[in-house]
Order: C-alpha cells, then sequence, then structure tokens
C-alpha cells in the first residue's frame, strides 16, 4: 500500500526527535451491509475507508497522529505531528525493513463477491419470510448481513513489516413477538473470519426459525425472581461472562496499573479447579483470529488460567515494554484512527468432567441462562451485570417456564472460584461478538455448560425468591 | 482551501443528471486526545480527516457508500456504488428526500471560536487538572484510570439534489476519569465526565472531584436485603434510563412495532410529574445544530407532557407515513452511514425540589450513585433491570453504601412511580445528549441478599 521505502523514510522523521520506537499502521477497509425491517431491505451501505497512523513511543508516552491521504508528503507530516511530542535527541537509525510471513492460514473459500449483493439481500428476505411463517404472533423481523475486510500493513523502526487480511462475514437476526400488548424479542447471529463458505456451515433459515421459537415463547415469561439462586449457564455465548467479569481485568493495562482484581496474582489460585480458561488469537474461521495483531506482533495461544491457578495476563506491545516482556499479542485497535490496546481475542472456559444434563438435574430450584445479552464489568472489584434474553426456571433438576427481566449479578472473582460444575460440552459461540473497550474489537467466547452455586438475579418479583426459600 | 459544499453539490448535480435523487454529505473533522496516567502523558493523538457519503434514492430505493479518498475518480466510483446498491433495495413509497426548507440564522452556540486556538499544552495542563482534582479528593482515591481529555472541531457538509445546500460547523471538549477508590478489603470504581461545546464550560475540578467521590463514597459498601421500596435516582443515572427510554419515543420505534409505547399515544403513561422533551435548537446544546442529518430544520417537540403521551420524534421518512412533518431528528454522527431516527437535546423538565430535599424526604430507601446494565433497559418490552451501588437512606439521612445489589421495574411501572423530579438538570454526554436531574421512584425491587 506505500512504498517500503517510503515507509524507512516516514520512520526515520518521526524519530528526529529521539522517540524509541516509530511505527506505521496503514489499514484499507472496504465494506458492505445490508439490514432489512418491515419486509423491506432498506439500508445498502458500501464503505471504502483507507488512511495511516504514525505512533512514537516516548518513554511512557504513546504520540499519534493519523490521516486519510497516504502520499508520503502527509505521512511525513504525521510523523512531525507525532514527533513532536517527544523531546530527545535524534538517533540516526538504519532501518532495514524485513517483510515477515506468517504461517497462520485463515482462508477465504468462497470470496465474498461470489455471492451477488442481490443473493445476500435475497438471504435476507427469507429470513424474514422463515420467521413470519412460524407463528402469527410474529410481529416485526429485523435481519442484517455484515461483511469487512480490512487490510493491515505494519512497519516499525525496529524493522518490522507484517501484513494482515481479515475477512469478516456476520449475519444478525432479531424476531420480534406480539400478544395482548406484550411484546417479546429474540436476538442472534453467527459469523466467521472467511469468506462465503458460511453460508456452508451455518443455516440463516434455521437462526430465523430458532429466533421466532424462542420470541414466542417468552411472551409467556413471568417476571423473574428477585435475590440469590444457583444459575446453570448454557454453553457457548454463555462464555461472554468470563469475558466480562474476568477476561477484561486479565487485560495488561489494567493488570500493570494495578487497577485489576487479578494483579500480582500470577501462580496463585482464582478458580475453582475444574476452570481451565485460555485466549487462542489463532483459531482459524473465528472472528477474533489474527495474523499479526495491531502492534505487528504474531497472534498466539496464551493459557490464562490452568486448573484454577492464574497463568497469565494478556499483553500488548506498550504494556509489554513497560514491564521489559513480551507481547503475547493481544494488541489490537478499532481501525486506524485509534491506538492500540491489549484486547481479547477468542477468549474461552475449556471442557470439564460433567455431563451437562446431570449439572441441570443437580439444581433443585434455580435459574437457566439459555440465552445472555450483553453485560458489564466493574474491572477493579471484578463486579459484573448481565441482561438474560432468554431464561428458565429450573424445579426439580428439571426446566420449568420461561421467565423476563432477568439481570445476572455477581463478582468475577468470586464465582471463578465458586463455579462448581464444569460440562463437557465445550462450544464456541456462533460468532457475532463484539467487545467495546473505549474501542469496538470482534471477538469470539466459549465454554461448556457451567454451574455457578449463588448468584443474585434482578428481577421484580420478589415472591418467587421467597417462596423458593432464598 | 477546498471548497467542500460545493463539492457536495457537484455530487448530487451528476447523480441527479441520471435520473435519480441524490444526497451528499462531506464532513472535515479534527481531532485531539489527550490521556494522562500519574502525572504523565500516556498518549496524545492528534489528527484530521475528511470523508464523503452519497445517498441515492430511485424509485423509493435507497443506497449508500462512503469514502475516505476525496480524488475525483473515488468521488465517481462512490455514488455510482449507492446507485447500483439502490437497484437491490425493496421500493417504498415513502423514501424520499426532503425538499429545502428556510434555515434559521440564529446563533445555537455551538461553536467555540477559542477551541481551535487552544494550545496543547493547556489541553494537557488540563487534563492532569482533572486527574489531581480526582486523587486529592480523599486519600482512599489510590489511583486513576483513562483520565482523558478530547475534542472535535468539525465542519459539516450536505446538498441534496431538490436544491438544499448547508452547512456549519461545531466544536465538543469533552473528559473523563475513572476513580478508583481502596481502603482495607474495599476496592470501588467511578466515573467523572462532562462535555461542552466550550472548552472554558468544562471544569476540571469538578470531573476529578465527581470521579473520586462517587468512588469513595461506596467504599465498604455492602447488599441489603431484597425487597421493593423507594429508590433516589443520581442524575447521570436517570439519564442513562432517559437514553433508553428515548428509544421508545421514535415514529420508528412505533410504526414497526418495536415500543412498549405503541398504541398509547395520547394516553396517560406517568405520572404528573413527567414532561420531556426533545430539543435540537438547545443554546450551547451538545446535540444542536441548525439542520439535521438530512438537511431538515431542527425544532423543539414536547413528547410528554406531565405524564401524557404528546408526540414523537420523526424524520422525513417517518413523516411521511404518518402524514405530519418531520421534527429535524434525522442525526448523523459522520459521514459512514445514513442518518437514522433519533433524540437531539433530550431531558425531562426539572422540578422544584433541591437534590437535598428529595433525600431528605425519603424514611428508607436507596439512593443509587451509579448502574451497570447492558440490554436489562429494554425499550421494546420494557423490561428495566440494572445492577447498582449507592447509598442506604434510613429517615432522611444517608447512612452507610451499598454495592451488589440489583434494582428492577418495568418502564410503565417506573414512569408512573415517578413521585418526584428535581431541579438539578444535568447534560450527560451519553447517547447524544440526555438532560436528568435527581429523580425519586416508588416500587422499585431491590435485588440483594
Amino acid at each position: 500500500m506505500i512504498p517500503e521505502d517510503t515507509a524507512t523514510r516516514v520512520l526515520a522523521a518521526a524519530l528526529d526527535t529521539g522517540g524509541d520506537l516509530a511505527e506505521i499502521y496503514v489499514e484499507d477497509r472496504t465494506s458492505l451491509s445490508l439490514r432489512l425491517e418491515d419486509s423491506k431491505l432498506e439500508h445498502a451501505v458500501r464503505g471504502k475507508d483507507r488512511g495511516a497512523g504514525v505512533r512514537v513511543l516516548f518513554g511512557p508516552l504513546a504520540a499519534y497522529a493519523y490521516t486519510d491521504d497516504l502520499s508520503e508528503k502527509s505521512l511525513l507530516s504525521a510523523a512531525q505531528a507525532a514527533a513532536a511530542a517527544a523531546s530527545g535527541k535524534g538517533k540516526n537509525l538504519v532501518i532495514d525493513l524485513t517483510h515477515q510471513p506468517s504461517p497462520l492460514e485463515y482462508p477465504v473459500v468462497k470470496p465474498f463477491d461470489s455471492l451477488t449483493v442481490a443473493d445476500k439481500a435475497q438471504i435476507l428476505h427469507r429470513m424474514d419470510e422463515t420467521a413470519r411463517g412460524f407463528d402469527a404472533h410474529v410481529s416485526q423481523v429485523i435481519a442484517g448481513y455484515g461483511e469487512l475486510r480490512r487490510r493491515v500493513w505494519i512497519f516499525n523502526s525496529e524493522g518490522l513489516y507484517v501484513k494482515d487480511d481479515r475477512n469478516i462475514v456476520e449475519v444478525r437476526a432479531m424476531v420480534l413477538a406480539q400478544k395482548n400488548g406484550v411484546i417479546q424479542r429474540a436476538m442472534e447471529g453467527f459469523g466467521g473470519q472467511m469468506g462465503m463458505e458460511l453460508f456452508d456451515a451455518h443455516d440463516p433459515m434455521n437462526l430465523s426459525l430458532r429466533l421466532a421459537e424462542a420470541a414466542v415463547k417468552m411472551l409467556d415469561a413471568r417476571p423473574a425472581p428477585a435475590g440469590e439462586m444457583t444459575v446453570v449457564m448454557d454453553s457457548g455465548w454463555g462464555g461472554v461472562l468470563f469475558h466480562e467479569a474476568c477476561g477484561h481485568a486479565m487485560e495488561a493495562d489494567f493488570v500493570s496499573k494495578g487497577s485489576s482484581a487479578y494483579t500480582g496474582m500470577v501462580g496463585q489460585r482464582v478458580a475453582s479447579p475444574f476452570v481451565t480458561a485460555i485466549d487462542d488469537g489463532t483459531i482459524p474461521g473465528r472472528r477474533g483470529s489474527l495474523r499479526f495483531d495491531d502492534d505487528g506482533t504474531p497472534a498466539s495461544r496464551t493459557v490464562l488460567i490452568e486448573e484454577g491457578i492464574l497463568k497469565e495476563y494478556m499483553w500488548d506491545l506498550v504494556e509489554a515494554r513497560r514491564m521489559n516482556r513480551d507481547s503475547t499479542g493481544n494488541g489490537r485497535r478499532q481501525s486506524f484512527r485509534h491506538l492500540p490496546m491489549p484486547r481479547m481475542t477468542n477468549t474461552y472456559i475449556a471442557a470439564g468432567p460433567h455431563d451437562p444434563e446431570e449439572i441441570i438435574r443437580s439444581v433443585k430450584k434455580g435459574l437457566y441462562v439459555k440465552r445472555l445479552g450483553g453485560g458489564q464489568a466493574d474491572i477493579a472489584k471484578g463486579d459484573f451485570v448481565f441482561s438474560v434474553t432468554e431464561g428458565y426456571l429450573i424445579e426439580d433438576g428439571k426446566l420449568a417456564e420461561p421467565v423476563r427481566g432477568a439481570t445476572l449479578m455477581g463478582n468475577g472473582p468470586e464465582v471463578l472460584a465458586e463455579i462448581d460444575m464444569v460440562g463437557n460440552d465445550f462450544a464456541l459461540d456462533p460468532g457475532m461478538g463484539m467487545c467495546g473497550k473505549g474501542q469496538s474489537a470482534r471477538v469470539s467466547v466459549g465454554q461448556p455448560t457451567v454451574r455457578i452455586p449463588r448468584l443474585t438475579i434482578g428481577g421484580t418479583d420478589e415472591e418467587i425468591a421467597g417462596a423458593m426459600g432464598l | 482551501m477546498t471548497d467542500y459544499l460545493q463539492l457536495a453539490q457537484d455530487v448530487v448535480r451528476r447523480a441527479a443528471a441520471r435520473g435519480v435523487e441524490a444526497e451528499a454529505i462531506v464532513v472535515d473533522e479534527h481531532e485531539t486526545q489527550v490521556r494522562v496516567d500519574g502525572g504523565q502523558v500516556e498518549q496524545l493523538a492528534q489528527s484530521g480527516s475528511k470523508g464523503l457519503g452519497v445517498r441515492v434514492i430511485e424509485g423509493g430505493r435507497v443506497g449508500y457508500a462512503f469514502t475516505s479518498d476525496l480524488s475525483p475518480s473515488s468521488i465517481e466510483e462512490t455514488w455510482q456504488a449507492a446507485a447500483s446498491l439502490a437497484k437491490v433495495a425493496t421500493a417504498d413509497e415513502y423514501r424520499a428526500l426532503p425538499d429545502p426548507q428556510p434555515i434559521s440564522q440564529e446563533d445555537l452556540e455551538i461553536w467555540d471560536p477559542e477551541l481551535p486556538q487552544v494550545p496543547i499544552e493547556d489541553k494537557i495542563a488540563f487534563t492532569k487538572q482533572v486527574e489531581d482534582a480526582a486523587l486529592a479528593y480523599d486519600p482512599r482515591v489510590v489511583m486513576t484510570n483513562r483520565c482523558t481529555y478530547q475534542d472535535v472541531i468539525a465542519h459539516i457538509y450536505l446538498a441534496n439534489s431538490r436544491g438544499f445546500a448547508g452547512t456549519y460547523d461545531r466544536t465538543v471538549a469533552a473528559s473523563f476519569i475513572i476513580g478508583i477508590g481502596r481502603d482495607e478489603g474495599s476496592q470501588t470504581m467511578a466515573v467523572g465526565l462532562d462535555a461542552s461545546n466550550f472548552y472554558r464550560d468544562l471544569n476540571a475540578q469538578a470531573i476529578g472531584q465527581e470521579a473520586g467521590r462517587k468512588a469513595v463514597e461506596i467504599l465498604g459498601g455492602q447488599p441489603v436485603q431484597t425487597q421493593t421500596g423507594t429508590v433516589v435516582l443520581d442524575p447521570t443515572v436517570s439519564a442513562e434510563i432517559l437514553a433508553y427510554l428515548s428509544m421508545a419515543l421514535t415514529a420508528e420505534a412505533m410504526q414497526r412495532g418495536r415500543s412498549f409505547l405503541v398504541g398509547k399515544l395520547g394516553q396517560e403513561i406517568g405520572s404528573d410529574k413527567v414532561s420531556l422533551l426533545d430539543n435540537g435548537r438547545l443554546k450551547r446544546g451538545l446535540a444542536s445544530a441548525p439542520f439535521d442529518g438530512e438537511g431538515v430544520p431542527t425544532s423543539a417537540s414536547r413528547l410528554i407532557d406531565e405524564g401524557v403521551l404528546q408526540n414523537v420524534i420523526y424524520d422525513t421518512y417517518t413523516a411521511r407515513i404518518d402524514g405530519t412533518v418531520s421534527t429535524g431528528n434525522a442525526q448523523r454522527d459522520s459521514h459512514r452511514g445514513l442518518p437514522s431516527l433519533g433524540p437531539s437535546n433530550f431531558y425531562i423538565q426539572p422540578g422544584t425540589l433541591s437534590h437535598e430535599e428529595l433525600i431528605a424526604g425519603v424514611d428508607r430507601g436507596l439512593y443509587v450513585t451509579n448502574i451497570m446494565q447492558t440490554g436489562g433497559i429494554d425499550p421494546i418490552n420494557g423490561d428495566c433491570s440494572m445492577g447498582a451501588s449507592g447509598l442506604w437512606i434510613e429517615n432522611g439521612e444517608l447512612v452507610r453504601p451499598v454495592t451488589g445489589v440489583t434494582v428492577a421495574t418495568t418502564l410503565p411501572d417506573l414512569l408512573q412511580n415517578i413521585v418526584a423530579v428535581g431541579a438539578d438538570l444535568r447534560v450527560v454526554p451519553f447517547v447524544g445528549a440526555i438532560g436528568a436531574p435527581t429523580i425519586r421512584v416508588e416500587g422499585m425491587t431491590i435485588g440483594g441478599k
């Protein structure tokens, strides 16, 4: 995208004031998004966005300037703007850029344009018809398709020159059902880092049917209880709870400043022995996977917790340099307009010993969480909150009626220590996870079925909890 | 300097020559961001970017394309991409661009002529003051996180093939900090933030102190027993709930059955203490602009008047469906997307009681200073449940910190059970510009031990 000799000159200019490290991040992104609502395809958007950012590290400072003009003149002026924040003597480094290929392969078997835009629109129309055909109570369908290609080139003054090519495709839908003035909804999606072969593995019509069924079922849901209960979380997307409540607290920026509950805990027991947790940025087909992270570090697999013992945090380049160690390849940024920071990639709790059926049977009274909505966690203390979008009461070891309006609240470190059953049914999510930490990043999560002996449920029905002896 | 309005007009002229309706927006922005940690600058980013977005409507079918590359060939490709995407969209007779209307020359005070002149050193000093104020609030504020100052200087150019051409400039300066509180066995975090169109309106002391105070006052907090009771919501908490409520008050949500308020127009949906307004022409309003994202003049609407649902907000499309006029609520935060219907400056009309009086009038209840939720407040089905922390109220006094509880109700019940609204209106830069005072609500379920 920019010639190597241009990169060399821009890096030299960026170090002109004594910076420790200079970097150019070039990005070219093309996107297509389609959205259907009210049985009409009404949003059809194509985008092209291209630019570069120059970063200069100088002691604890990261100075950054970006531009959407890739001419050498414009890149040099970005380099000077970033360099202005440093205040030392130029180093006259000889920068010898060497392109380093990645051994990781994330193939795109059927390119995005192997289906026409009209074909993709047709999929959304059929999803709409399928959901509406399922039940007369289905009142609205929103279906979306998105594809994004991000090509990235990273050069730095230590001679690093790497490229990545990230192809993300996703399908999402929300189905609303209405009866007697009550509106309920169900929402989900699937996707991955691949091409149109996504549709060989996932049938969008199945998604439509599942969501229509869930939305209609929730029409009869009763208000969720309030108070403490045993909770069983479904496999796959349920892993978002670990991501929010524990994963963020294992990101090096929170850890190295001492603001994380996990600061200084490596080697110590932080979870029940059934819990092994991993961040793996190298899984083919997953949306959190990278060849190189946005600092240019090769993506890797990092065991965070092994049988309950904290092993490692997730590091980006800046935090790793601060601690004089290697990055784990977790530096990510939303676009060339942003500075990288430590982020998760594909993060999951590994399979355990228990039969998922047995886990449900073991609960006399509790809540089975089939689908979680979004969540939020407080890094300092580890408290988290999640909304449950599809949940069922468990009575005498069996799934009972659906409940609405449930919020789960607990403390991440406490929950990890208390998880007392971990299923053998490990699954990754269907591939629509988006993480927000000031910047958005595509991620995957996963887990088997797990049992948490005690969580606070924030429903409105004080009586149910009371009647259950809680 | 390139004349971007001319560029936008040229694009729509060329597209219109092919017999389609077209609209072009150019956004030219300059951003600065400073982040400080432990008295040192940790991040410093300064940049400019610009881009073009083109909406084409052909026979009621809409296509959109955008680019950051303003070379002649890229501009040509962009509008043609929009025109070709329109062919796959569904024809909808209500999709059309608005006719040009006169735009008032009234000064909305959204441009700070000083901001472009403020040296970066001043912004760095400001950010350090925010951090100092948080740390100085109390020795138990042990550190801060993400102490940030950010500003945007933007120039917006919009033209459409019906003859609209308009431009305006705006500035926004904002600051944000997380304070971390710690004492024996307890750690907390809390946010301080503010935003304004005017650099001088930002108060570093107030932002830092808010984070420090809110982090320290909940140290050592414990859950309470599960119960139903009175809850007093801090303005930042009220504003977050209002932000979700605003999503239920759009014509789109009504027309498409995505609002718990469907079919309630003209009905009493809340207590007489509840009046809600949306005003895109508020002076020094963070979301104020002379015209909206499709060139319609902005306006003020009273959505809920003393508990009665009077109106919803409209863009051109939803107004045509209902046979009414747009309220100028087509929002657009960049050239990278279609305009979408949403609130501008959205706020609950303040009452007469002070914050202290609102708390003093409570026998037993929870004063909520911080909530955590994602999706727990649902403008579609009306569920409203969130994690909360704050202070327990007994006989009108704040007696002890509370953490680790949930508070829940439904949005219809919440509106009916608002018994008092404070005078301390505060605008929170959250999902646009949402304004709320302290609010007292009866009958919420507090989930704890």
